[in-house]
């Protein structure tokens, strides 16, 4: 016992490395000198550097049973690399005129960028989470941080109440899956995934478990946004200020889909009749909404949120498909990455964060009127005004709608392709359907921003790293366009291990089934 | 027939036990000092019992910030002692930590524990939340 | 240096491209464009070099695939950046890099001083990406997207001077006329995908030479491909029906006509079709129709270009003819041949545009060659080295033309003794093209640069570079010679290439000659060996006898005409007047074309455009697609009231949905 402990902390080399990190960012930004504080972003970018490289260093995760321990190796060299494009959005500026300028981007102090770190450091747990308790902990110190830095990240009154909003229904979704978790405990009897996973083989039928499950998906579905769990997002990512906003979209969602696919693998795929039902039911409204609310809106951050609700949706078929070898008659699809549902929504997790992130980006480096850029209108005519700004925005849209040659449209191509061959031809063809609404209010970000005549005095914001970071992004949602396939490979990898964990468990359930139906 | 002692509940007979006495050490003081005590009236004996200041206008008016969060420093140590009870009463079961890896993660964990409310206690401090100017 | 360094040769230009397009930006920094792109491509030519004298050269001889980057995985469907390096890549890379290089430094004192000097570079860049990567490739999407992609670089290059209609509608006409082959081009790599399973070109060739060798069936589909790519070869290469663009695409800066439209682009479909030979010997008749096209397309060319008066337009048409050859090259098994034409053919073409480029240049912008006469006075550099080119495109032996086209020739005629009469009836219209190429060329070589000297100078005079040029000028009027740097200098070098090529390619460097040797190992090798004999002489020396008398009798005949006896060649014009008007008028073809195809198509455009108007955009995009979604999007926009209780009150009651639908499955079950 005592050597399995110490495999499971070994494991934790990186979490560890970043809650160092956030605590020396705490501590530096004690400091009363100026110039002292503002290392607090190289700490944290040297923090995530390090987290990266360890992670990537290491080997994979041993645990027994469930768990997306294949994955997590992938998840955390991702959530680090990513935390480093986000830090440089976050980056406030550093020029006098700049913060003249700009009154409501304060200087961002220590807690800050502790709380950044800690809410990727609970990314990170969630992917190698093991347990209820694990998994509650991880999702909490992954959104316990968001609510307080969207109140920071904005000097506004907005940013307060939207603090508040988010604070008030993350507390709610939370009670509900933690009363999901106690009731798939009191069903299991263990808070052990393995155990619960075990226990679900054995009684497939158990309404306690089910009812358990069903409570904490949905309870889950608010960090990603999902119907019926959508509410708040158009509201807290148009409060928060757009750096923060692009932390929203990314990194509280990425823990909620890896959540999502640790719950599910309790039950194992293909999934039991009603929680299948549930999920594609869930799956299509959330692309529906998302999509024809982001029709009718001109304020853009709003759009985006619309945006991410409906990205939500379409992830949502990979969750539903799961691993390869889940369903009857895919034996050859091992080998592509194509049919590997989890390996589909890791990439497109990745597809659709560059491209929010861009996107988010632009309008973080823009100003208009002492506030930032936010509707269609604020965006008019940017190629006129700063071509590298509108070029970014431009591909970000683009690869949002998923136009080739972005990223965008090889997640897409992954993630229907993967439902195809498993036979969802509706939810596929509802989910283009929604493709294409979505091209009506993609198109107009992008052609506001080539073709319409500037209408608003637009400045640049004096943060050249959130400019760096912006082009950064678009380059990477272009160049994974193109090169992503080594990357899809490596989803593929960690996305199989989980297979391998399931296969034997997952014929055993076949079996039953056929037993029991004799 | 089942006796107490076979029911599970027996388990939790020394905690029932400690209610209950716990319970009747404060209704025997309170009912004994009612009985046996003399009663004498006065200003400064009916006043408001605050650990000996003189109480100052309502109690329902609106506290310093501050006032929070020390309360909230405090219940973190508070809790943390709390914590630190029944560890040490199993650590000791645990044997000497030289030789016996357990016990040795079981003290490197306390010490991570105390130390995540160190380090709270270092930024509260550096923060100025103990200053009262 | 190893073979998988070839795997960043197409990045080059493209890093080019990019910095050619951020010097777009900046006045300032326009004038690096040209270096940047010179360099890049220069750099690109090294890397090439360095791999073929490397030690791995064998390997880069014989066919190794490179992989590069993995782009689509879908299934058994993989295409990626993965590159198939053999002989016939390292040909095409030397042409492509080594004239790229010579063109680009030619073209940073062509374009000098004009407004779009960094646009122009930013395209040649690209274009030599494309092009790379197009005969780099071994998947044939990753050639399609080459082929797509020079072909979006030709468009913009052509149309480079965007002010002028003419170039636009050259443009225009390229890219539609391109359009039409791409789309056979397209449906040929389906079909082959869906018959040989795969899109690698390796893989594909394998299976078809296997099919070949070992026999085995040769479904209807594997005869339909050869087909469907062919037009795609044709419309890139320009052989009849689909070469009306490629005259009007002389519209664009000369050395990009040097570059893409006689050097290299134009050329890919005859690589294209080399490289799959085996699949396209899958189909009795496929090569032989491409043999039959491209003779028929070289002759048709060629006397087009007997009365043609425009200086580049002479060229361009002879460009259409020499690819016919090439076309018959391929076409009769003669693969080695075909592309030793191609190799050469870009030496001595390149060199010829560029040299009509310094005319042109020096004649503000004159193109028509009646008004010229006796320009070696002014410009003796180009002069001959516009002679060079002439001999070689003549076939005169033992200059470079004459040397591939022999082989070309030569094959077809053994193939034509040996019992298969149309190829010698090709081979015999090939001989009477060499008569008209011999001709034509040298008509316009002495109308040029022989007999009295008269000019008259063009319209360009807003060329901001003849203000420098005309400071170094003796006099400031009138046509001057280039400047030997940086010029004349690449001229030279393309020159010796028009000389000496041939000749060292074919004796020079392996057994049968460098040329030989490259392809043997290549997908182009066919095993045919091809020998003949004619009046008890060897058919070589034959060819060689045959060549020297029609390039005498032609270059004669041009001589007298237009050198010695001008007033001659007037008389025979007005003899022949119906005629000469027939070639004047390109055979009517473009009119034809118009009539035929132009203005149906727009009526049916315009009819179409109505259904657009009212049924699709105003019926189905309007109110299905536009009203339809913001409709509900009306509807659902007051749940997003703001209010923090709605919100708590939605979340609830759709946790309660939930877990009643749920509790109705579970105990529905």
């Amino acid at each position: 016992m005592s050597n399995l402990m110490v495999d499971k902390v070994a494991t934790l080399w990186p979490e560890m490395v970043m809650l160092a990190g956030a605590v020396a960012c705490l501590m530096t930004g004690l400091s009363s000198q100026a110039s002292r504080r503002r290392t607090v972003v190289w700490i944290a970018a040297a923090t995530l550097v390090i987290a990266g490289i360890i992670a990537a260093a290491g080997t994979a995760q041993a645990t027994s049973g469930v768990g997306l321990a294949g994955m997590a190796k992938f998840i955390k060299v991702a959530v680090a690399a990513v935390g480093l494009l986000l830090l440089m959005l976050n980056t406030s500026s550093t020029s006098q005129e700049g913060v003249a300028l700009m009154r409501d981007t304060p200087e961002l102090g220590g807690e800050f960028f502790a709380f950044f770190l800690c809410s990727l450091t609970g990314v990170m747990l969630t992917a190698g989470a093991d347990d209820l308790v694990w998994l509650f902990l991880a999702l909490e110190l992954t959104s316990l941080p968001t609510y307080v830095m969207v109140a920071m990240g904005r000097q506004k009154l907005e940013a307060r109440e939207s603090a508040v909003k988010y604070f008030f229904l993350g507390a709610m979704s939370a009670a509900l899956f933690l009363y999901g978790f106690a009731l798939l405990y009191g069903a299991a009897g263990s808070t052990q995934l393995a155990d619960i996973h075990q226990y679900a083989l054995d009684n497939p039928h158990d309404g306690l478990l089910m009812f358990g499950l069903v409570l904490a998906v949905v309870g889950i579905c608010f960090k990603i946004a999902a119907v019926p769990m959508h509410f708040y997002a158009a509201d807290v990512y148009q409060g928060a200020a757009s750096p923060v906003t692009a932390f929203l979209a990314f990194v509280p969602k990425s823990a909620g889909f890896l959540a999502l696919l640790l719950m599910l693998g309790i039950v194992g795929w293909p999934l039991p009749q009603p929680i299948a039902w549930l999920i594609a039911a869930i799956a299509v409204a959330t692309m529906t909404v998302g999509n024809v609310l982001g029709l009718v809106q001109s304020n853009v951050k709003r759009v985006l949120a619309y945006s991410s609700i409906a990205h939500s949706g379409y992830m949502l078929l990979g969750v539903l498909i799961g691993p390869p070898g889940s369903a009857p008659g895919s034996g050859n699809s091992a080998t592509s990455a194509i049919g590997n549902g989890v390996a589909a929504v890791l990439f497109y997790l990745l597809a659709y964060g560059f491209s929010t992130i861009a996107a988010f980006a632009v309008l973080a480096c823009l100003r208009v009127e002492n506030d930032e850029a936010q509707t269609y209108n604020d965006l008019a005519g940017l190629m006129q005004r700063r071509p590298a700004l509108a070029a970014v925005m431009v591909v970000a849209a683009l690869s949002l709608l998923g136009l080739p040659p972005m990223v965008g449209f090889l997640g897409k191509i992954y993630l229907f392709g993967s439902a195809l061959t498993q036979g969802y031809v509706v939810l596929v063809v509802i989910a283009v359907l929604n493709s294409a609404i979505s091209a009506g209010y993609y198109l107009p970000i992008a052609a506001s921003c080539i073709f319409s005549k500037p209408m608003r005095d637009v400045q640049t914001i004096e943060a050249p790293g959130r400019q760096a970071g912006a082009v950064l992004a678009a380059i990477l949602a272009v160049v994974l366009g193109f090169g992503g396939g080594k990357l899809v490979s490596s989803a593929n990898d960690a996305g199989r291990v989980v297979k391998q964990k399931h296969a034997d468990k997952v014929s055993q359930v076949d079996q039953e089934k056929q037993f029991t139906s004799q | 027939m089942l006796t107490l002692a076979d029911s599970q509940f027996s388990a939790y007979a020394a905690v029932g036990l400690l209610v209950l006495m716990a319970a009747g050490f404060g209704i025997f003081n309170l009912i004994a000092s009612t009985l046996i005590g003399p009663r004498r009236r006065g200003k400064v004996k009916e006043m408001v019992y605050e650990s000996g200041m003189n109480p100052v206008g309502d109690a329902r008016r609106r506290f310093n910030v501050r006032f929070y969060v020390v309360a909230m420093t405090f219940l973190l140590f508070d809790v943390e002692i709390v914590f630190l009870y029944p560890w040490a009463v199993n650590f000791a079961s645990l044997g000497p930590p030289e030789g016996d890896q357990l016990s040795l993660m079981f003290l490197l964990r306390m010490g991570f524990f105390v130390l995540t409310s160190v380090v709270a206690f270092v930024y509260a401090w550096g923060k100025g939340v103990f200053r009262y100017d | 240096m190893a073979v998988e360094t070839l795997k960043f040769l197409p990045w080059i230009p493209l890093l080019g491209a990019v910095l050619c397009a951020i010097c777009c930006t900046s006045p300032a920094l326009r004038r690096l464009a040209g270096a940047i792109c010179v360099l890049s491509v220069a750099s690109a030519l090294a890397l090439a070099l360095g791999v073929y004298f490397g030690p791995q050269s064998q390997a880069a001889l014989s066919g190794t695939t490179v992989h590069a980057l993995r782009w689509i995985d879908v299934h058994s469907f993989s295409a990626g950046f993965s590159y198939y390096i053999d002989g016939l890549t390292m040909i095409m890379l030397f042409v492509v890099t080594g004239i790229g290089a010579l063109i680009a430094l030619y073209a940073t004192g062509y374009m000098k001083g004009d407004r779009g000097y960094a646009r122009f570079f930013f395209g040649v860049c690209l274009f030599i990406f494309a092009m790379t990567t197009l005969v780099m490739a071994d998947s044939l999407v990753l050639l399609y997207l080459g082929w797509e992609g020079v072909g979006l670089c030709s468009y913009l290059l052509i149309g480079y001077y965007y002010d002028k209609p003419f170039a636009v509608e050259a443009a225009k006409k390229a890219f539609i006329v391109n359009r039409i082959g791409d789309l056979g081009f397209a449906l040929g790599i389906f079909l082959t995908w869906t018959t040989f399973d795969t899109v690698s070109l390796h893989e594909a060739i394998e299976k078809a030479r296997h099919i070949l060798e070992h026999g085995g069936e040769i479904t209807t589909a594997m005869q339909c491909i050869p087909f469907l790519l062919m037009a795609g070869a044709f419309g890139k290469s320009a052989q009849f029906p689909l070469y009306v663009w490629l005259p009007d695409a002389m519209a664009g800066p000369t050395p990009v006509s040097a570059l893409i439209h006689a050097a290299t682009m134009v050329t890919s479909g005859v690589f294209m079709i080399a490289r799959l030979i085996p699949i396209f010997e899958l189909s009795t008749y496929a090569l032989p129709v491409v043999a039959i096209i491209g003779t028929f397309t070289a002759l048709l060319a060629a006397t087009i270009a007997l009365t043609n008066n425009d200086l580049k337009g002479v060229f361009a048409y002879s460009t259409v003819s020499q690819l016919g050859y090439m076309f018959l090259g391929v076409g009769v098994l003669s693969t080695t041949g075909g592309i030793f034409h191609l190799f050469t053919h870009a030496f001595f073409k390149a060199l010829l545009f560029l040299t009509a480029g310094s005319v042109m240049h020096a004649l503000a912008g004159q193109l028509d060659i009646r008004t010229m006469g006796g320009l070696r006075k002014r410009m003796p550099v180009t002069c001959w080295l516009m002679f060079a080119g002439c001999l070689a495109l003549a076939g005169v032996p033992p200059f470079s033309g004459f040397v591939s086209k022999d082989m070309i020739l030569h094959d077809a005629l053994a193939r034509g003794l040996h019992g298969e009469p149309l190829f010698f009836v090709l081979a015999i219209a090939g001989l009477f093209t060499a008569l008209l190429t011999a001709y034509y060329t040298f008509r316009l070589w002495f109308r040029v640069f022989m007999g009295p000297e008269r000019f008259e100078m063009g319209e360009e005079h807003g060329h901001d570079e003849h203000a420098a040029h005309d400071e170094h000028a003796s006099g400031g009027h009138g046509p001057h010679e280039m400047p030997w740097w940086p010029m004349n200098l690449p001229l030279v070098v393309l020159a010796i290439g028009a000389i000496a090529a041939g000749i060292l390619a074919e004796y020079v460097g392996g057994e049968h000659g460098w040329m030989h040797t490259m392809i043997e190992h290549s997908t182009a090798s066919v095993e045919h060996e091809f020998h003949g004999e004619l009046f008890g002489l060897s058919l070589h020396s034959v060819m060689v006898v045959l060549s020297l008398l029609i390039a005498a009798l032609g270059i004669g005949t041009a001589a007298y005409l237009h050198w010695l006896r001008r007033d001659a060649a007037g008389v025979l014009e007005q003899k022949f007047a119906p005629l000469v008007k027939l070639l004047v008028n390109k055979y009517y073809v473009d009119e034809l074309y118009d009539l035929a195809i132009v203005r149906p198509l727009r009526g049916c455009g315009k009819f179409f455009n109505l259904i657009d108007d009212y049924l699709i955009q105003g019926f189905l995009v309007q109110i299905v697609g536009g009203w339809g979604p913001r409709l509900v999007g009306y509807v659902l926009k007051p749940s997003q009231s703001g209010r923090l209780q709605s919100y708590g009150v939605g979340m609830a009651v759709g946790v309660v949905i939930v877990m009643v639908i749920l509790i109705f499955k579970l105990t529905g079950n």
